[in-house]
């Protein structure tokens, strides 16, 4: 006979899991859409893609289990600010890639993978319509391709990725924006399987769109067709997107307010302060990716490209990145000022 | 090659029924066609020739595992007081996963590989016929051997008769059990508990505890003596923590 124990979380209202969940995440508008709960639910019944997390008919389906709430970076939530610890940091620029600045996501994962720390990563690509889609990279090879690499500024379903291949996998690297490395975190403090994600590399991110409504906005109000489009960008407050022909236009994010996903508008990590290597445009020159190196994995990681001389490396300017984060706070307070439904959280 | 024209002399006709005549007579004392008349030959089969599929039913215990992994999905799974295999032999390739598959050898391979159906409908062998063999009705007078060598492909003709009793090849199975290899990875989503069809996993509340503090209520989940190791939780685990271990 074996015998073994597990937490069974404490429910806040008396109904199944996902009721709680729906009713203190997702109807409180703090659900951050990062799918962690889609990929851990034991009967696949929590649906992400492009349109908010759902569960249909849970009230039939849902086991109550509790595993999305253990899992979930937005119950309980304690928001993450400021530019956290790190170990080193550096402005880099890849000789290898082409990417959205320096392409270090790409090297950084691709040294990772040459030198045998993870055997896939999940990355993700885009289709014609730059809708995502999540691909595993196995060899570096595969990073060259354009679509690939560079900012995609939708949500993406790569968590319920990482989880199938941590059942096949025994080293996973990931790549995501600050939510998606809270819940990775999570998950890996609730179920030992997760400690196979090795390599957790965060994007450094203000807010995420619904494809459909950025492509719709950009439609309607800039008319431009995303299809198009060759690059998507936001520097400088700007939102940016390059066409084939060369052409690009440029508009403020302050525009894109009313299609910023609720969950987006509570959230103050800017530089994802949980992964174990940070990267992103800010507090960088054109060209250069800024790398905020946390843990020993990484930093062995960063060691190597320097060895190899496969990156151009400069100093950062940490203010900016600084400045960027209290500038998150600042846009995103919590809990939101103006929701008075807000009041019964503790 | 030309197509030519036969020539219809009387000479050449001759000459042709000679030929004929002298072929027939060459085949009648030293024959060396290599088909099989059957079935008044019968082609001598090596000994582990994997035939036709038998069913101990008291030791089937409804996995489903031989219809799972069916490569010619020929397996369906029939309703008698248990739910139980029956073979449709229009599809079966006689691959034998079924056999190396089961958990508790309750099918098992048998070296009769000749087999007469009336109809199309007689193929599909119920549970209750593969539960015994079939009565076996020869008609074979000879034996037959191929010999393959680089040079030659020849047949060896015997007028002694195969000896067909029908062997049931009996697998070697070693009792196993559904084994918890990382309970720290456990969802606790209780779907091992739900699909098992003996109830040998069940669940009891308690108060967590780690290092003798109380951390949380929580579950225990119990794989017990009722186990058969049929793997069905192994398979819908979705962390894939469950495994199967041979027990002593």
């Amino acid at each position: 006979m074996q015998e073994w124990q597990f937490v069974v979380p404490e429910k806040k209202h008396k109904k199944k899991f996902f009721g709680n969940l729906k009713t203190e995440v997702i109807d409180a508008k703090l659900c951050c859409h990062c799918a962690a709960c889609a990929a851990i639910c034991p009967v696949y019944g929590i649906t992400a893609g492009d349109k908010p997390i759902d569960f249909p008919n849970w009230v039939k389906d849902c086991v109550d289990c509790g595993a999305c709430i253990k899992v979930c970076p937005r119950w309980e939530y304690k928001p993450l600010n400021g530019i956290g610890n790190y170990v080193e940091a550096i402005s880099a620029k890849s000789r290898r890639f082409r990417g959205q600045d320096g392409a270090m996501v790409s090297e950084i994962t691709a040294t990772a993978l040459e030198m045998g720390l993870v055997e896939k990563a999940i990355f993700v690509s885009r289709d014609e319509d730059w809708r995502t889609k999540v691909i595993t990279i196995r060899e570096p090879s595969q990073l060259y391709d354009r679509k690939v690499t560079g900012t995609k500024y939708c949500y993406a379903d790569s968590i319920p990725a990482l989880k199938e291949a941590i059942l096949s996998s025994k080293a996973v690297a990931f790549v995501g924006t600050p939510c998606m490395v809270s819940a990775v975190r999570k998950m890996q403090k609730s179920f030992k399987k997760f400690e196979r994600v090795k390599l957790v590399i965060g994007l450094f991110c203000t807010e995420n769109f619904y494809h459909h409504q950025l492509s719709e906005f950009l439609l309607k109000h800039k008319g431009v067709d995303l299809m198009k489009a060759t690059k998507t960008d936001i520097k400088k407050g700007k939102f940016i997107v390059r066409f084939i022909d060369g052409s690009r236009i440029s508009f403020p994010v302050k525009e894109l307010e009313e299609i910023i996903p609720s969950g987006c508008k509570v959230c103050q990590d800017f530089s994802a302060i949980e992964s174990d290597v940070s990267v992103g445009s800010v507090g960088s020159e054109s060209g250069f990716s800024t790398v905020l190196v946390r843990t020993e994995i990484a930093k062995a990681i960063v060691d190597k490209i320097k060895e190899k001389g496969t990156a151009e490396i400069k100093e950062p300017d940490l203010g900016a990145v600084q400045k960027l984060c209290d500038y998150k706070i600042k846009i995103h307070p919590y809990p939101p000022k103006k929701k008075e439904e807000k009041g019964e959280k503790g | 090659m030309k197509v030519e024209k036969i020539s219809r002399s009387p000479i050449a006709e001759l000459k042709r029924h000679v030929d004929v005549i002298q072929e027939a007579f060459k085949q009648a004392l030293i024959p060396d066609r290599i088909t099989i008349e059957y079935p008044r030959e019968r082609r001598k089969y090596p000994d582990n020739l994997r035939g036709f599929i038998v069913l101990d039913k008291s030791k089937c215990i409804s996995c489903f595992r031989c219809a799972q992994i069916c490569p010619a999905n020929a397996i369906q799974m029939g309703f008698y007081d248990n739910f139980y295999p029956s073979v449709d032999y229009t599809k079966c390739i006689f691959c034998h996963f079924c056999v190396e598959s089961c958990p508790t050898g309750a099918l098992s391979g048998s070296n009769l590989h000749d087999m007469a159906f009336k109809s199309l409908e007689d193929m599909k062998v119920k549970t209750t016929q593969m539960m015994r063999l079939p009565t076996i009705i020869r008609e074979d007078k000879q034996t037959v051997e191929y010999f393959v060598t680089k040079r030659e492909w020849r047949l060896v003709r015997r007028k002694e008769l195969e000896d067909l009793s029908v062997l049931r090849i009996i697998p070697k199975i070693k009792p196993k059990r559904a084994f918890c290899e990382e309970p720290e990875s456990c969802l606790g989503c209780r779907q091992c508990m739900e699909v098992c069809p003996h109830d040998a996993i069940v669940m009891e509340r308690c108060e967590v505890t780690l290092e003798g503090e109380v951390v949380g209520k929580g579950c225990i989940l119990k794989v017990t003596e009722k186990c058969v190791g049929c793997g069905l939780c192994v398979r819908q685990c979705p962390m894939k923590i469950l495994t199967l271990k041979e027990v002593e």
